[in-house]
């Protein structure tokens, strides 16, 4: 794994993309661009199912209108974020806490996507059950704990390593 | 300008700014704080910016959406702005003597807020046609620009220091 992260640290694009300051810039810019897209619009249906945001509004309309730009700000925060690791990816494979930052994702993303199936299901469904409104909440409680996490994971790699 | 850094250099030594400073755990819950805030300002914001360029899905309005959005996207700016302002108190006179951080505050994050009431308030004339008016696409990207500029003076408040 550390090969694969010294070669790409040489990578001729990667390299150029990093080593120029207005490129840095536009790549950092994206990157946190995306980032709020995908957590605020994510954060926002995870309230709507906990019943705190938008009551009066439909709650199949808010998540279908919202999770593509979800999926979409996560497409873009993972491009960007693979060009600004390639830079230093050595250091950054060798920092225990991005290694907890990238769990804590993939454990928000593998929730956020158990919320959509979950809330698609019961759009899908005459009957609503108590339990699964329950299931849901839930689901959407613990994505949205874990989209926080995400966030702090995210600052204590700068903090904790000067990376990023 | 003397009288601003004046006030900075008095907001960096109270009390609570320097526990935030001398504190190894607090300064990054400050940074969570802000960051939150902003996640679900910039998020939503950017989602009814993109309604209203037609980009994306259209099981909302952009005014269903915009209403939709509405508390929680001025939740997240006060979240983000009180997070933001016990950021600032850490280092203020650095801030304040930063060219990057003046034009975020002094110019574009005004520019920024006045458009977003403005689209909020414009949002279900310009969608109550089937169609997105002309207007609506103009507004939906001017704020997506300036909110884009906000983010970018932010990125180089590092740099410019």
């Amino acid at each position: 794994m550390i090969r694969i992260c010294e070669w790409l640290e040489q990578v001729r694009w990667i390299v150029a993309l990093n080593s120029s300051a207005t490129s840095a810039v536009i790549v950092e810019l994206i990157h946190y661009l995306s980032f709020f897209l995908l957590v605020g619009t994510i954060v926002f249906v995870d309230l709507r199912i906990l019943g705190v945001a938008a009551r009066k509004q439909s709650l199949t309309a808010i998540a279908e209108q919202l999770f593509p730009l979800t999926w979409l700000g996560l497409l873009f925060v993972t491009l960007s974020g693979f060009v600004l690791f390639a830079g230093d990816a050595t250091a950054f494979y060798r920092a225990d806490v991005f290694q907890w930052k990238i769990e804590v994702i993939i454990a928000a993303v593998i929730f956020g996507l158990l919320v959509q199936w979950q809330v698609s299901r019961e759009a899908r469904s005459s009957r609503r059950s108590l339990t699964g409104r329950t299931t849901t909440k839930l689901l959407a409680l613990v994505s949205l704990v874990l989209w926080i996490g995400a966030i702090l994971a995210s600052l204590e790699v700068a903090a904790l390593t000067g990376l990023g | 300008m003397d009288l601003l850094l004046n006030f900075g250099r008095w907001l960096q030594n109270t009390t609570w700014a320097l526990s935030i400073t001398g504190s190894d755990w607090a300064y990054p819950f400050v940074q969570l704080i802000h960051f939150s805030g902003l996640s679900l300002w910039i998020g939503t914001i950017l989602a009814v910016d993109f309604r209203l360029l037609g980009i994306g899905r259209d099981r909302q309005t952009a005014a269903q959406l915009s209403d939709s959005v509405f508390a929680w996207n001025w939740a997240g700016f006060a979240i983000a702005f009180v997070g933001g302002f016990m950021l600032f108190a850490c280092s203020a006179e650095t801030y304040l003597r930063n060219p990057a951080f003046l034009v975020k505050l002094g110019i574009l994050v005004p520019a920024g807020l006045i458009c977003h009431i403005f689209v909020q308030r414009k949002s279900r004339d310009w969608t109550t046609a089937s169609e997105l008016s002309r207007a609506a696409r103009i507004a939906g990207l001017v704020e997506l620009l300036l909110w884009l500029s906000v983010a970018a003076a932010a990125v180089l408040i590092p740099t410019v220091g």
